[in-house]
């Protein structure tokens, strides 16, 4: 029945030395409904972070796939995620992205639940004259059909039958704790959440995260920049942690990063950065170090960029930033990105954070743009049928290897696969991790 | 009409002007050099940021010196969102003077800019409010604070200080 098979879409030879993945992954338009279908609505997606909802009774809305959803703290404190949608007609029942409210009435006809889900009352129900069948539903939002939180990051499913979270996230784990252990106190979204859209396939985005190779080519104006910046030291301008260091450079030697793979698709590239003043987190470098010990501490300061698949993107280089991808058509995606900072941090701090920040990582930036642009492009590009075959997926065949090095123990964690690189490796072989996540979600219709 | 209203009203239309026609050093030069360059960002809850130094920006500058960067990438031949030259035409009205006195004045008014992206052959809309605060300069008048509200905040690809 099926109208796609696994080979004519990643073509993963390895005795032959290929991995290759077909254009028409990021352009069928019949390809993305079962995407929606059998990876966003169908397995573990992040929802938010549990400080979007603090207090109890507060929430905020998101989407899995195409299914709207709330996340709520009930009165005693529980987070709880439903289906955003009154079970009578179908409505959805908040409009609003985050609030506080005890309960929720639906606009339509007034059928009310309260913050844990719980209807509460059927307007006129007594005079409704309805049937036993009726009486005997659930009246309830619908809650997902599985949530969880790792350290304070919030992920449901709406589909019951996965792994548990922590086997899910498995050793990134590791990763997400280093993003968490930057205070004592955990992390937050600093205020002001930047949307915008970008008009190419989802998985320009998965990997562009992930993607060393394209940082001196596409953003040279920046580096530029930023190179000025460094040699000027005027106090007009914001310091760029990224000047400080060199592992992104040309000629940088030995050993300056790498990539690390995980089961379930989770990935991340990492560069060499030293403990520096150039980095907002520097103030606590002592207290890091003191909690958590000097090569954790080390870690925290190199650069990230952290996937977990489908949808979760953390990049600790330029700054701090949380991202959400949001697919929303093959050549259409939404992006929801944030500040994530330590909470606790000095003004002085949280200043230099946000200052860094908007530089690089807004749509309203200098580096950016220049991304997402690339993203079209290639959406435009991808439009050639004769060869099918991407080659953007083969560097660093050959560095692979299977578990982890001495920049893993050091977190006490053991990656599928990694990658130790100098500064013009630039692995590719860590997007097949994606794929593969993708091959086992997909496994029901594509074979 | 007073004729301060109608001297900034005419001053905001020739930074328009400015910006339309890609004259991006003079339009430094309509700027103080601590001058603040701000578009806050919007909360989930609907609301503007406020505080740049504890919330978000979209943009946030102190220092002429920051645009100048900015106009550095602009004309630099290695940016790819910057190459194909955007085609913009902003409307600027509604003016209204909130302060004044012989120094410095302030005034807001409603912008839209059409944008048309060459690249892509879309166009797209961005609309909202300025603040702008000015600073007497011997005869004329500088800019010392732009502040661009803008509302609709869903950025479709990229957005650059000449569409705003």
């Amino acid at each position: 029945m099926t109208r796609f098979a696994l080979k004519d879409l990643i073509d993963d030879r390895p005795e032959d030395g290929v991995f290759r993945i077909n254009r028409a992954m990021f352009r069928d338009e019949e390809l993305f409904n079962l995407e929606m279908r059998h990876i966003f609505e169908g397995g573990w997606v992040f929802v938010g972070l549990a400080t979007q909802a603090e207090n109890p009774h507060d929430y905020f809305t998101t989407f899995i796939g195409r299914v709207p959803v709330i996340v709520s703290r009930d009165g005693e404190g529980t987070l709880r995620c439903f289906v955003n949608a009154c079970p009578h007609k179908g409505v959805r029942l908040v409009q609003k992205p985050c609030g506080s409210a005890r309960m929720h009435v639906c606009p339509y006809h007034s059928w009310t639940f309260d913050s844990a889900g719980a209807n509460r009352n059927i307007k006129w129900q007594k005079r409704g004259c309805y049937g036993a069948g009726f009486d005997q539903e659930n009246h309830d939002l619908a809650a997902v059909a599985q949530f969880g939180e790792y350290r304070g990051f919030l992920f449901a499913s709406l589909n019951a039958d996965v792994p548990s979270l922590e086997d899910y996230l498995g050793e990134a784990r590791a990763l997400l704790d280093l993003v968490a252990d930057k205070s004592p106190e955990g992390v937050e979204l600093v205020p002001g959440r930047v949307r915008f859209t970008y008009r190419a396939n989802w998985k320009m985005q998965l990997e562009n995260c992930s993607d060393q190779y394209h940082f001196t080519s596409t953003h040279p104006s920046y580096i530029r920049i930023l190179e000025q910046r460094a040699k000027e030291k005027s106090d007009d301008v914001v310091e760029a942690s990224l000047g400080a260091s060199d592992f992104w450079q040309e000629g940088a030697k030995g050993v300056t990063g790498g990539t690390f793979s995980f089961d379930h698709g989770h990935v991340l590239n990492w560069g060499a950065m030293g403990v520096s003043a150039a980095s907002p987190d520097f103030e606590r470098a002592e207290e890091i170090a003191g909690r958590l010990g000097e090569p954790r501490r080390n870690w925290i300061f190199n650069m990230r960029n952290l996937t977990i698949f489908p949808n979760l993107q953390i990049a600790d280089n330029a700054s701090s930033q949380m991202r959400v991808i949001r697919p929303l058509g093959p050549n259409l995606t939404e992006m929801q990105t944030w500040c994530i900072a330590p909470r606790g941090e000095s003004a002085e701090a949280r200043r230099f954070r946000i200052r860094q920040y908007e530089d690089f990582f807004n749509p309203t930036g200098m580096a950016t743009p220049d991304d997402t642009v690339c993203y079209e492009e290639a959406q435009t590009g991808m439009a050639e049928q004769e060869r099918g075959w991407l080659q953007g997926h083969a560097r660093g065949f050959t560095a692979t290897q299977d578990g982890g090095n001495p920049f893993s123990d050091m977190l006490g964690m053991t990656p599928a696969r990694n990658v130790v690189a100098d500064a013009q490796l630039c692995d590719e072989s860590l997007f097949q991790s994606y794929y593969k996540a993708w091959a086992e979600r997909m496994a029901e219709v594509v074979q | 009409m007073s004729a301060l209203q109608a001297e900034l009203a005419h001053l905001l239309s020739h930074e328009a002007r400015l910006l339309d026609e890609s004259r991006f050093a003079e339009w430094i030069d309509l700027y103080t050099p601590d001058c603040l360059y701000w578009m806050p960002a919007w909360r989930e809850d609907g609301t503007l940021t406020q505080d740049p130094d504890t919330e978000l920006s979209m943009i946030f500058y102190r220092g002429r010196r920051n645009l100048e960067d900015r106009v550095k990438r602009l004309n630099s031949g290695h940016s790819v969102a910057s190459n194909a030259m955007t085609r913009v035409t902003h409307m600027v009205t509604n003016v209204i003077l909130d302060e004044d006195d012989n120094a410095t004045a302030r005034t807001r008014a409603a912008f839209l800019v059409n944008v048309y992206d060459a690249r892509t052959s879309l166009t797209h809309n961005f609309f909202g409010s300025y603040r702008h605060a000015f600073r007497r300069d011997g005869e004329a008048w500088k800019i010392s604070e732009k502040i661009i509200h803008l509302q609709n905040e869903v950025i479709p690809t990229m957005l650059d200080i000449y569409s705003i």
